[in-house]
C-alpha cells in the first residue's frame, strides 16, 4: 500500500515527506492482524487517558491487534492488552503499510 | 550497662505493577509463616511482614498493584498514599524482566520520588526462556540505581536483594522529571511542594492538586495550572506528553540493555490463548473450568468427602468427649454453651472446622490455582460485554467469582473496580445472589434430594443476579464502565505460589470468620436462656407462613442472620425430619440464598460502603429474598409440584 499523500510505500514511521503528517486512524478501526503506530490520544476523553497510559499506549508505541471481539486484545511488544471498543476510539494510529 | 539497644528495623515498600510477583517476593522476603494475612485477587490492603535475611531486619510492607503513580483506581490510591506518606522507608521497585521497556517509567517516577530505591529485575527466568535476558549490572549503571536479578518463585537473588535494600541510598536526580516538564514544576517546588506531587498535581490528579494547593499556596498553583493549559492544552494533554517523554528516556536507556528475543514465547501458548478467547472456544471451555473446578472439586470433593470425614470425627470422637467433660460442670446453662445444641464446641467450632473449613480451603486452593495460571484476567475479558449490562465490566469477575468462597472477603476486593457505581452494584449483587461456598454446601446438600430443585434454585439465583444487576445499572447515575487489562502470558500455576495464596487466604478467614461464629454461638445460647429467641422467632413466625413454609423454618431464618450458612444448616435438620416438601425446601432453600448476608459481610459493606448503604442492602436483600421464595414456592405448588 503506497501513502495517498506522497506516494511512499514505507509507511509513516519516519515519513519520508519529514512531516508530522499521517492519516489518523482510530484504533478501533484497526482489523485483526493490523499493525499501527500510536500517533495521538484523544485528550478530549479526560480520565480514560490515565487508563490508556497505564496499558502503557502513548504516542510512538506500536500495537498489533490480536483480535478484536469480545474486546480489542493487542500486542504491544512482547505484552498482551486487552480494551474495549470505547477506549479504543480514543486512540489514533498510523496504519502500518 | 551492657544491654546493647536495638535498632529501629528499616522499613521496606514492595512497589510494582500487577502480575511481576510482588507478593510471591514478599512471601519470599517474609518467609511462608510471617503472621500476615495478605491480600485476595490483587493486594488490596497494604499488607506488612518482617523480613530475617542476610544479617538484616527490616519491616516490609505490600502494597497494591500499580502501573504509574498517576492513579485510576481506589487500589492504586492506597498504594500512592503509603507511598508519598513513608517518606524515610526504602522503596524496592518490582519490574518485569522481561517487559522492561514497560516497568521502566515507574522506576523514573520512583527516581523523582527521592526516597530510596532499588530495583527488583523479577521473572528473570521469564526473560533466559526467551534469550533476552537484561543486562542488569549495565542497567543499574544507567539508572543509578541498584539492580538487582530475581526469581520470586525459586527464591534466586532474593538475599542479594534484601543486602542491596539494607544499604540503598536516595538516587541523584539524573532521571527525574525531565525538561520542560520540571521548568513548569520548578515554581510549585520551590515552594516546597513534593516534586512528585507538583508533577501529579499538573498532570490531572485531583488528590495530589489539593495537597500542592496547601502547601505551595493557591495563585503559585493556579499560574502552573495556567502556564500548563497555555503550552499543552490540558491536564491531559500534559500527562500524555510526560508518559510520551519518559518513555523515549526509557528506550534510551534500554539501549544494549535488553538484546531483542531469540524466541517468541510459542505458537502452542498463543494458540491457547486463542482458544481461551474466542467466545466460541472459550465460553463453553468457562463451563468445563466451572464444572470441574468449582462444581467436582470443591462441591463434591470440598463440601462432600472432606466434610463427611471431618464431621464423622466430630461426631464420633469431639463431640461425645466435649459432653462426657462437662457433665461435670454444675450449672445447666454453662454447660449448654459449651457443649448444647447452640454451644460453642458442639455448634461455633464444629460448623467453623468441620463444615467451614474444608469448603472455603478447597476454594482458595482452586481460585489461587486459577489466579496463578493467568486465567482470571482472560475470564473478566470473556465476560466483559455480558457483564456491561449489568452496569459492571470484565474487571468485576475477580471480586464476583470471590464471592462464591467468601462475600466479605468479595466485597472488601470491590475496591479494585474504577467507579462507585460499579463497587455498588457489585456490593449489591455480592449481598444478594452470590451464594457462600459455605452455604452453597449445606444448601445443595440440602437439595440433593431433587434434580428438580437444585435446576429450579439456580436458574432462580441466575435470573435474580441478572434482573437485579440490569435495574441497578439502569437505576443508578454514572458514566458506563470502561474495561482495559494486561493479559499476562499464561504460565504453568507455581506450587508454592498456590500454597501461600491459599494459605493466607484461609488464614484471614479464620481470623475475621472464626470469632463471629463463637459469637454467634453465644448469643444464640443468651438468646435462648433469656427466651429472647422464642420471641423473635415468634414474630417472624407469620412471614414465614406466607411464603408457606412450615413455622419450624423461621428459627434457621434467625439464624441465617448470623450466619447464612447456620440458617441453612437449620433448614438441613427440617429436611431430614421430613418436615419439609420439596417445593418447601426450593422455597427455603432460594429466600434463605438470597437473604440478608451474614454479619461479617454487613460490616464489612458498612466499613467500604458506609451505613446506608449497607441498610439499603440489607432491606432491598430481604424483601427480594421472601418475595421471590413466595413466588417460586407458590409456583411449584400451582403447577401441582413434583414428586
Amino acid at each position: 500500500m503506497k501513502c495517498t499523500m506522497c506516494g511512499s510505500a514505507s509507511g509513516c514511521t519516519g515519513c519520508p515527506i519529514g512531516a508530522d503528517f499521517y492519516v489518523a486512524q482510530s484504533l478501533g478501526g484497526l482489523e485483526a492482524g493490523e499493525r499501527a503506530v500510536v500517533r495521538h490520544l484523544d485528550a478530549r476523553r479526560g480520565a480514560d487517558l490515565r487508563k490508556l497510559l497505564a496499558l502503557g499506549l502513548m504516542p510512538g508505541v506500536e500495537v498489533e491487534v490480536e483480535r478484536r471481539w469480545p474486546a480489542l486484545v493487542l500486542r504491544m511488544g512482547y505484552a498482551t492488552v486487552a480494551l474495549d471498543a470505547e477506549l479504543a476510539d480514543a486512540v489514533f494510529v498510523a496504519r502500518a503499510v | 550497662m551492657g544491654a546493647s539497644r536495638v535498632p529501629r528495623p528499616a522499613r521496606w515498600l514492595l512497589v510494582g505493577a500487577p502480575n511481576v510477583g510482588k507478593s510471591a517476593l514478599f512471601g519470599r522476603l517474609t518467609g511462608i509463616y510471617s503472621t500476615v494475612s495478605n491480600y485476595p485477587g490483587t493486594s488490596v490492603e497494604i499488607v506488612r511482614g518482617r523480613a530475617t535475611l542476610a544479617g538484616v531486619c527490616a519491616d516490609v510492607v505490600d502494597t497494591p498493584g500499580m502501573h504509574t503513580l498517576l492513579a485510576v483506581t481506589e487500589e492504586e490510591r492506597v498504594a500512592r498514599r503509603a507511598l508519598l506518606a513513608e517518606a524515610d522507608a526504602t522503596v524496592i521497585h518490582i519490574v518485569d524482566a522481561a517487559h522492561l521497556e514497560r516497568s521502566l517509567p515507574l522506576t523514573l517516577q520512583l527516581i523523582a520520588l527521592g526516597h530510596p530505591l532499588v530495583v527488583a529485575c523479577n521473572l528473570m527466568d521469564e526473560a533466559r526462556r526467551r534469550g533476552a535476558a537484561p543486562e542488569v549490572a549495565l542497567l543499574a549503571e544507567r539508572l543509578g540505581v541498584p539492580v538487582v536479578g530475581t526469581v520470586a518463585t525459586t527464591g534466586e537473588g532474593v538475599e542479594p536483594l534484601a543486602a542491596a535494600a539494607a544499604a540503598a541510598v536516595s538516587p541523584s536526580d539524573g532521571w527525574g522529571l525531565p525538561e520542560p516538564f520540571a521548568a513548569l514544576a520548578r515554581g510549585l517546588v520551590e515552594r516546597r511542594a513534593l516534586p512528585v506531587a507538583a508533577e501529579l498535581a499538573l498532570a490531572g490528579d485531583e488528590e495530589c492538586l489539593q495537597q500542592v494547593r496547601g502547601v505551595a499556596g493557591a495563585d503559585a498553583t493556579e499560574a502552573a495550572v495556567a502556564e500548563r493549559d497555555g503550552r499543552w492544552g490540558s491536564a491531559e494533554g500534559f500527562a500524555v506528553a510526560l508518559a510520551t517523554a519518559r518513555r523515549r528516556m526509557v528506550l534510551a536507556l534500554l539501549a544494549g540493555v535488553v538484546a531483542p528475543p531469540e524466541r517468541d514465547e510459542g505458537r502452542r501458548r498463543r494458540a491457547l490463548d486463542r482458544l481461551l478467547l474466542s467466545p466460541w472456544t472459550g465460553l463453553p471451555l468457562v463451563a468445563l473450568v466451572l464444572y470441574f473446578a468449582f462444581y467436582r472439586l470443591v462441591g463434591g470433593f470440598g463440601a462432600g468427602v472432606l466434610v463427611d470425614q471431618i464431621e464423622t470425627l466430630f461426631e464420633r470422637w469431639i463431640g461425645p468427649s466435649v459432653r462426657q467433660a462437662t457433665a461435670l460442670v454444675p450449672w445447666a446453662p454453662l454447660r449448654d454453651l459449651i457443649a448444647g445444641p447452640y454451644g460453642l464446641v458442639t455448634l461455633g467450632v464444629r460448623y467453623a472446622v468441620a463444615i467451614v473449613l474444608p469448603i472455603v480451603t478447597t476454594f482458595f486452593l482452586v481460585f489461587a490455582l486459577l489466579e496463578d495460571c493467568g486465567y482470571l484476567p482472560r475470564l473478566a475479558l470473556l465476560l466483559d460485554r455480558a457483564l456491561k449490562r449489568l452496569g459492571l465490566s470484565g474487571r468485576a469477575v475477580i471480586p464476583l467469582v470471590l464471592g462464591f468462597g467468601c462475600g466479605t472477603m468479595a466485597t472488601l476486593v470491590t475496591r479494585t473496580l474504577e467507579t462507585r457505581r460499579e463497587r455498588l452494584i457489585a456490593t449489591l449483587l455480592l449481598a444478594l445472589a452470590i451464594p457462600c461456598s459455605a452455604q452453597l454446601g449445606v444448601v445443595l446438600g440440602i437439595l440433593s434430594v431433587s434434580a428438580a430443585a437444585v435446576t429450579v434454585w439456580a436458574l432462580v439465583l441466575v435470573l435474580v443476579f441478572l434482573v437485579v444487576g440490569r435495574l441497578a445499572a439502569l437505576a443508578l447515575p454514572g458514566r458506563p464502565p470502561s474495561f482495559y487489562m494486561e493479559l499476562p502470558p499464561l504460565r504453568w500455576p507455581s506450587l508454592r505460589n498456590v500454597l501461600i495464596k491459599t494459605g493466607t487466604r484461609v488464614r484471614w478467614y479464620f481470623a475475621e470468620i472464626l470469632p463471629l461464629f463463637l459469637l454467634a454461638s453465644v448469643l444464640l445460647w443468651a438468646g435462648e436462656l433469656t427466651g429472647l429467641l422464642t420471641r423473635a422467632t415468634g414474630a417472624l413466625v407469620p412471614v414465614v407462613r406466607a411464603i408457606g413454609l412450615p413455622p419450624a423454618a423461621a428459627s434457621a431464618f434467625l439464624y441465617g442472620f448470623l450466619r447464612r450458612d447456620f440458617g441453612a444448616a437449620g433448614l438441613y435438620d427440617l429436611a431430614r425430619h421430613g418436615a419439609l416438601d420439596a417445593a418447601g425446601l426450593t422455597t427455603a432453600a432460594v429466600t434463605i440464598t438470597l437473604f440478608v448476608p451474614c454479619v461479617a459481610q454487613f460490616l464489612m459493606m458498612r466499613k467500604e460502603r458506609g451505613l446506608g448503604v449497607a441498610l439499603t442492602v440489607l432491606a432491598v436483600a430481604t424483601t427480594i429474598a421472601f418475595a421471590m421464595g413466595g413466588a417460586v414456592g407458590w409456583l411449584i405448588r400451582a403447577v401441582g409440584g413434583w414428586s
